[in-house]
C-alpha cells in the first residue's frame, strides 16, 4: 500500500514534468528568418547501368517551418515541385512525392493543410549509361511559419550519379 | 500508525495531481497569451540597444519606419490606375498580401471592419497583391471572399523593390496624413494590435484640416 502511494505521487511528479515538456513547443516564437526555408543533402549516387534504379533526394524542411506537399488542398496554394533539367545518358521518369502531413494554422483551425516539415524525400526512377552524369534541376517551394508565409523559392538541385 | 502513513502518502498524490491539473491550465493560459502576443512580428528598431544584429534582424529591420512612404501608381482590378498620391492627407494602410499566403487573408476581413470604423478620420487601405502568377480573377475572388470592399491593386514589381523588398507576408505600412511611414508590421498581428496602430497612424500627422477628407 505505501508503495503503491510512493508510485502515485512519483506518477504525478512525472506527469507534471511531462506535461510541462509538452507545453514548450507550444511557446514558440516566429521562427527565424532565412533565405531558403529547405535544404537539400547532396549525395552521390551509384546506379547499375542501364538498369531502371530509383534515385532519392533528401530534403529538408528548416525548424519551424512548413511548405506545401506536392498536392496542396487548395488550388491557391503553391505546390512543391522538382524540375530537373534533361541530361544526356540519363532517361529519368516523372518524380515521386511523398504524401504531406495535415496541418492547420493555429488561428485558422478550420482549414485543413497539406504540408511538408522536418525530412522529406523525392524519388526519380532512372535508367543512366555508363558513366558519370551530373542531372540538374530546381525544387519550387512556399514556405510559412506559424504568423507568415514567405514568396516562393527555388532552390538548386544537383544529382551526381555514376552508372557502372 | 501505518495507516495513517499510508493515508498521508494517498493525500500527498492526489494533491500532486490536482496541483498537476492546475498548473496545466495555468501554462496553457500561458502559452495561448504569449502565442498572441507572438503573432505580431513588429520590426526591431535598427538602432538595436546593446544586442549583435544578425544577417536576419539586418535584413527585416524597419527600413521605412519614419521615411516617407514611396509613391507609386498601379491599376486596381476595374483596371483603373490609383495612386498613394491619390490619398493625401489622409492616414492609410498600405498593404501587401497574396492569395497563397494563409495569414494575409486573416487579417483582410479585420481591416475591412477597421476601414468602416474610422472612415470618419479618413482611415483609408490599399492592399497591394503580391501575386505573380495568381490571375486577376481569383485575385478578386479571393478577396471577394475576404469581405473585402477596399481597392486592390495589382503590383509591378518596382512597388515591393521600392518598400524593401518584400522577404515576408503579410507586410503592412501605416502612413500617415504627411505621406510619413508610422509603422511597419511583419506577420500576422493581433486584431488589438493592429488597431492600436491604426489609432497610432491617424493620430500622427496632426488632425486634418476641415474639407480636406
Amino acid at each position: 500500500m505505501i508503495r503503491g502511494g510512493v508510485l502515485l505521487g512519483a506518477g504525478a511528479l512525472l506527469l507534471v514534468s511531462s506535461l510541462a515538456g509538452a507545453q514548450q513547443g507550444d511557446l514558440s516564437a516566429p521562427a527565424a528568418r532565412l533565405k531558403q526555408y529547405i535544404t537539400y543533402a547532396a549525395e552521390e549516387q551509384t546506379v547499375a547501368a542501364g538498369k531502371k534504379t530509383v534515385l532519392e533526394l533528401r530534403f529538408h524542411v528548416n525548424e519551424g517551418f512548413h511548405v506545401n506537399s506536392h498536392t496542396p488542398k487548395s488550388e491557391l496554394l503553391i505546390p512543391t515541385k522538382l524540375t530537373l533539367q534533361p541530361e544526356g545518358g540519363v532517361k529519368a521518369e516523372a518524380a515521386q512525392y511523398p504524401a504531406g502531413t495535415s496541418y492547420s494554422f493555429s488561428f485558422q483551425p478550420g482549414e485543413k493543410l497539406d504540408v511538408y516539415t522536418g525530412a522529406f524525400t523525392v524519388k526519380i526512377p532512372v535508367v543512366a549509361d555508363a558513366g558519370s552524369h551530373t542531372m540538374t534541376g530546381v525544387l519550387r517551394y512556399q514556405a510559412c511559419d506559424n504568423a507568415a508565409c514567405y514568396p516562393p523559392k527555388s532552390l538548386p538541385v544537383e544529382v551526381a550519379v555514376t552508372a557502372k | 500508525m501505518r495507516r495513517v502513513l499510508i493515508l498521508g502518502v494517498m493525500v500527498v498524490g492526489v494533491a500532486l495531481l490536482l496541483w498537476a491539473g492546475w498548473h496545466n491550465l495555468r501554462e496553457r493560459k500561458l502559452a495561448m497569451q504569449k502565442a498572441r502576443e507572438n503573432q505580431v512580428v513588429l520590426i526591431p528598431d535598427k538602432q538595436g540597444q546593446g544586442k549583435a544584429e544578425s544577417e536576419d534582424s539586418e535584413e527585416f529591420a524597419p527600413k521605412m519606419r519614419g521615411q516617407k512612404a514611396p509613391a507609386f501608381a498601379l491599376t486596381n482590378l476595374e483596371g483603373k490606375k490609383v495612386s498613394l498620391a491619390d490619398y493625401k492627407g489622409r492616414p492609410v494602410l498600405v498593404n501587401f498580401w497574396a492569395t497563397w499566403c494563409g495569414p494575409c487573408k486573416v487579417e483582410m476581413p479585420w481591416f475591412e471592419e477597421f476601414r468602416k470604423q474610422y472612415a470618419a478620420q479618413g482611415f483609408e487601405i490599399l492592399g497591394l497583391t503580391d501575386d505573380a502568377d495568381a490571375g486577376k480573377d481569383v485575385i478578386a475572388k479571393v478577396a471577394q471572399k475576404s469581405g473585402v470592399t477596399y481597392p486592390i491593386l495589382l503590383t509591378d514589381g518596382k512597388v515591393q523593390t521600392a518598400y524593401g523588398g518584400l522577404d515576408v507576408l503579410p507586410m503592412s505600412f501605416y502612413v500617415d496624413r504627411n505621406g510619413v511611414v508610422v509603422e511597419q508590421t511583419a506577420g500576422l498581428g493581433s486584431k488589438d494590435q493592429i488597431e492600436a496602430i491604426i489609432k497610432k497612424t491617424i493620430a500622427s500627422g496632426g488632425a486634418a484640416p476641415a474639407g480636406e477628407l
